[in-house]
């Protein structure tokens, strides 16, 4: 018994521990816990706090990914306990919260900072619902590019493929040389994005939006075509058990020569310089065949939680800092990301930074930036897509592409006829 | 039986033997050897490092800072807490009779079948409640709750190993059943309790889940967080990663090197007395 | 709270009581209210977020009883607690016999086999994900050098493979139980029983299958049921090494759950295969640890 009334003392001791504590800082949930990601998030909150120094924020690190992050969110909103901002997904993530009535419309701040003008119109489709803004972008990544070993190709005199058939043929000479010619990794997403490269050069812009408002369907014959493409051109390229490895093993092969491309979002640029495998010297990119003049990308945004009037003016506070050419830079550069921002002058990134930006640029005037399209499609469908395309890429069989098929219009019909796609 | 037989059995325990240990060891060596490379180093994962990367170790102890002794602060009060409730609990289920005893512990027992991760909600209403949030009281109570159905089902056998003769014995001599327990019982399974708290320690250092949802700052964040902290969404940070891992271990394997030290051959006979 | 005082109390039955009365309160606050609460939930359709939840009766219950993944699950958790009643118990009980004969190098060697249980979940995912690397990890490379390439396999890549090789990493990191509750239990082992039996001549495995094991019976309930026990809930290695893929095919109930509810948003169907896990524990675990703890108190009783 007397383990409770210690218990009892203790809690005694530590609710007047809390209540002496006034709280005059706010909190940023995020996951970006380690490397150039928590290199990042730490410099935009540095830059955020300096805009504002009666305002302060913390970063508070919920260690995995989204789906961690939203099991916090989950608690703390139920508690009536949110954090005054938290990094969000774009698009379908903030709908979630949006129909729950959890976040603060930001209206006025998406005026005040110029949101209309400051991001590209692909950008700014994905963080607003029904018109409104809910979220303000900080992270952008490119995940249409193919990184191959430069010596790889020297080596044989191969050129950057610009359409599918260079791009098979690039594949066959270097399988002939004894390299494995594309990189892939195990997991729900590395297999879909790179099915996006052949999913946007069958369908094009327009269908890649019908299929996240869930107007073309999974069973269509654009869709079917697209998975043979898929599997054609790319799946028989990937190298041998592809699927057993983490992206950054794929990336140690590559940098160690034994593979020669990889398709990956532009993370992996910051993960080789970071190994000390430059840009330009040791490894460069492409665009994807089927994507050239195109961006798909993947986004992170400040969402702001309902709360007090003092929270939610601190966020606001915090997110103009955030939004600026400034702000954005802090954390891109670090991240080795893109700022969404167009202003930023590309002139702060290295080479690869510079690439990207430039193939940014050029894919917002031409008004081709793709949203990545999971987060686009209702969450249960979008991640069930993930799943399917990574087994179809390991076992790419007739009766594998048919339980695809059969599995994914399910569901779209279940959402159709629950009114869960997005108008986008 | 001959001496050769004899002596071919000493080698085939001792290559039985041998061989675990390697299997065993093999991938701490891998570890450790991680631990002290660069990150230019640590894209080929068998090649020795060229030299002692020290910095993965100065990142790790940075960032696990106080936590480490968040965690200290946590994990012995609750181990204590955990094995005293157990032995609470398992001292009647293993000497009552008739049903009502079987009850209760067949309801303890189906608490650990409880999935932790979908508790947390109500879990965190709770702890909240009671105005336990994010403090290291509240981790002793989450810990010493959850732990009650595994401490009492291991006190209660280890307990039933004790020989009813010993416990009618006593009550004859006139010795209570809270004496007994005391004075008689406890002293008997110093084994058990040794073994529980080396399990209970492990348990409790290395919770991630109670940690993540019920604390918020560094006030009461123990080091797993932390640990955990390496692994980003994308990126990992190998190198720090195992350097944190190889130091949040020596506070385990130092409860196990001291309360193995209780060991050691009981005497029954000699603890009836 | 399941004990009516209707007979005669003695003080005895009252000491046993107030020794129950802690662990039961904090079993009831912490246990019961959130099963409770988890039972509720599971009736309803709710995204984790929405402000209300809409009821929905039995229909998760329906839909997971035909949903493939769902019972890919079911299976692969059955399968697992084959595996930890088998291969972790009886390596540890094979090391704590070994190392109980008192052999040169005892310590170092109790070390050894304990270690890898400290270490944290995602540090032995991470040290796995190195092991198994298809091309390079140490196990491909090791057969490699001793000609034997050709058992190498795409470990945690090949739906066909990846449960075994997550199997090999959970005997590794929780052997050490097993050693460690058997040692313990041996170590308890009278010393005169041990003593009778060699100088009645018996070799050391003699004694130990004659006098030892027997007497470590409730070690063995101990290593067993919480095998099982741990086989059923199985969480923390497979989803810090694969997330349940490739493509389902290393999902146990427990990492099903979680994708659900934080994954997919779908907090009552994930609570629903929560709910069916205790319940499918209940139903083969629970008789037999009940079962095992009876032969316990039947012994003791001769």
């Amino acid at each position: 018994m007397k383990a409770s009334r210690w218990l009892a003392g203790m809690a005694a001791l530590a609710w007047s521990g809390t209540a002496a504590l006034a709280q005059d800082t706010y909190e940023i949930w995020h996951y970006y816990a380690a490397g150039s990601e928590l290199a990042g998030m730490n410099a935009l909150i540095e830059a955020g706090n300096a805009a504002s120094p009666d305002t302060q924020f913390t970063g508070v690190i919920i260690p995995g990914n989204v789906v961690e992050l939203r099991r916090q969110l989950q608690t703390a909103f139920l508690s009536g306990q949110p954090p005054a901002l938290y990094q969000s997904s774009m698009a379908y993530e903030l709908k979630t919260f949006v129909d729950g009535g959890r976040l603060h419309p930001l209206t006025d701040v998406w005026s005040r900072i110029k949101g209309d003008e400051i991001f590209p119109e692909g950008v700014q489709r994905v963080v607003k619902v029904d018109g409104v803004p809910y979220g303000v972008p900080f992270d952008l990544s490119l995940i249409n590019n193919v990184f191959y070993n430069k010596a790889a190709f020297e080596k044989l005199g191969l050129q950057p493929p610009t359409d599918w058939d260079s791009f098979t043929a690039a594949c066959t000479a270097l399988r002939e040389a004894g390299y494995q010619p594309l990189g892939n990794a195990g997991g729900p997403f590395w297999s879909l994005y790179n099915f996006y490269a052949a999913l946007v050069s069958v369908v094009g812009e327009d269908g890649y939006y019908k299929i996240a408002r869930g107007e073309l369907g999974f069973d269509s014959p654009e869709f079917r075509e697209a998975l043979d493409l898929y599997r054609d051109r790319m799946v028989s390229c990937y190298a041998e058990n592809w699927s057993g490895k983490t992206w950054t093993q794929t990336a140690d092969d590559v940098i160690n020569g034994d593979t020669a491309m990889f398709m990956m979002g532009i993370w992996v640029a910051a993960y080789f310089e970071q190994a000390n495998f430059l840009a330009g010297e040791g490894f460069d990119m492409f665009q994807a065949p089927g994507t050239a003049g195109k961006s798909i990308f993947q986004m992170d945004v400040l969402a702001v939680p309902e709360g007090t009037e003092g929270s939610i003016a601190a966020a606001e506070q915090f997110i103009e800092a955030a939004a600026s050419t400034e702000g954005q830079a802090a954390f891109a550069v670090p991240k080795g990301s893109l700022a969404p921002n167009v202003n930023v002058d590309p002139s702060v990134y290295g080479y690869a930074g510079s690439t990207f930006s430039r193939q940014f640029a050029e894919a917002s005037q031409a008004n081709a930036v793709l949203p990545n399209l999971f987060f686009l499609l209702p969450t249960s469908v979008g991640t069930e897509l993930g799943v399917q395309i990574e087994r179809f890429a390991i076992d790419p069989s007739d009766t594998v592409k048919e339980e695809l098929v059969t599995t994914l219009e399910g569901l779209r019909q279940q959402a159709l006829t629950d009114n869960a796609f997005i108008q986008w | 039986m001959s001496t050769t037989l004899r002596q071919r059995q000493t080698v085939l325990t001792r290559t039985v033997l041998y061989g675990m240990a390697i299997l065993f060891l093999a991938p701490l060596v891998v570890a450790v050897i991680t631990s002290i490379k660069s990150p230019v180093e640590i894209t080929r994962v068998l090649a020795l490092p060229t030299e002692f990367y020290w910095q993965n170790y100065a990142a790790a102890i940075s960032r696990m800072g106080r936590s480490f002794l968040n965690s200290i602060a946590i994990t012995v009060p609750a181990v204590a807490f955990s094995i005293l409730v157990g032995a609470l609990a398992g001292y009647p289920l293993a000497y009552m009779r008739g049903s009502s005893g079987k009850v209760v512990y067949f309801l303890l027992l189906t608490g650990m079948l409880v999935p932790f991760q979908i508790v947390q909600i109500p879990l965190f209403f709770l702890v909240q409640r009671m105005g336990l949030h994010d403090t290291i009281p509240g981790m002793w109570m989450v810990h010493t709750a959850y732990a009650v159905p595994f401490c009492t089902f291991f006190m209660r056998n280890f307990f039933a190993s004790v020989p009813r003769s010993m416990y009618e014995a006593a009550l004859i001599d006139g010795c209570g059943p809270f004496l007994y327990f005391w004075k008689l019982l406890l002293p008997a399974s110093a084994s058990g309790l040794a073994a529980l708290a080396i399990i209970q320690s492990r348990a409790i250092w290395n919770d991630l889940l109670f940690a993540i949802t019920l604390t918020a700052s560094d006030k009461a964040r123990p080091v797993t967080v932390q640990i955990a902290g390496f692994a980003s969404s994308l990126q990992v940070e190998y190198g720090p990663l195992m350097a944190a891992t190889v130091i949040s271990v020596v506070p385990v394997m130092a409860a196990y090197l001291l309360f193995q030290k209780s060991f050691v051959r009981g005497l029954l006979g000699g603890a009836g007395k | 709270m399941a004990i009516q005082p209707t007979r005669r109390f003695s003080r005895t039955d009252w000491t046993h009581l107030g020794f129950l009365a802690l662990p039961t309160l904090l079993f009831a606050v912490f246990y019961i209210y959130p099963v409770i609460s988890s039972i509720r939930l599971s009736l309803h359709s709710w995204d984790g977020f929405a402000p209300t939840m809409r009821y929905v009766g039995f229909q998760n219950y329906l839909s997971l009883a035909q949903d493939t993944r769902f019972l890919g699950a079911v299976r692969n958790n059955v399968i697992w607690v084959a595996f930890m009643l088998v291969v972790p118990s009886g390596l540890g009980l094979l090391l704590a016999a070994i190392l109980d004969r008192g052999i040169r190098g005892e310590r170092a060697f109790r070390i050894i086999f304990f270690l890898p249980f400290t270490i944290p979940a995602v540090a032995v995912a991470a040290i796995w994900r190195w092991m198994y690397e298809p091309d390079n990890g140490l196990l491909t490379t090791v057969l490699d050098l001793v000609g034997l390439g050709g058992l190498a396999q795409n470990w945690l890549g090949d739906p066909g493979v990846v449960n075994y090789a997550l199997m090999g990493a959970v005997a590794w990191w929780t052997t050490g139980f097993a050693f460690l509750v058997f040692f313990a239990g041996l170590r308890n082992v009278p010393v005169e029983c041990i003593e009778a039996a060699r100088i009645e001549g018996a070799t050391p495995w003699q004694v130990f299958w004659k006098v030892s094991f027997p007497l470590l019976w409730p070690s063995t309930i101990i290593v067993l049921g919480m095998s099982a026990i741990d086989a059923m809930r199985l969480f923390d290695v497979v989803w810090a090494t694969t997330r349940g893929g490739p493509a389902y095919s290393s999902d146990v109930l427990a990492t099903l759950t979680y994708d659900l509810a934080f994954g997919r948003l779908e907090m009552g169907r994930a609570t629903a295969v929560a709910v069916y896990l205790m319940a499918i524990a209940a139903v083969i675990i629970m008789p037999y640890i009940i079962y095992m703890s009876r032969r316990v108190q039947d012994s003791e009783a001769e």
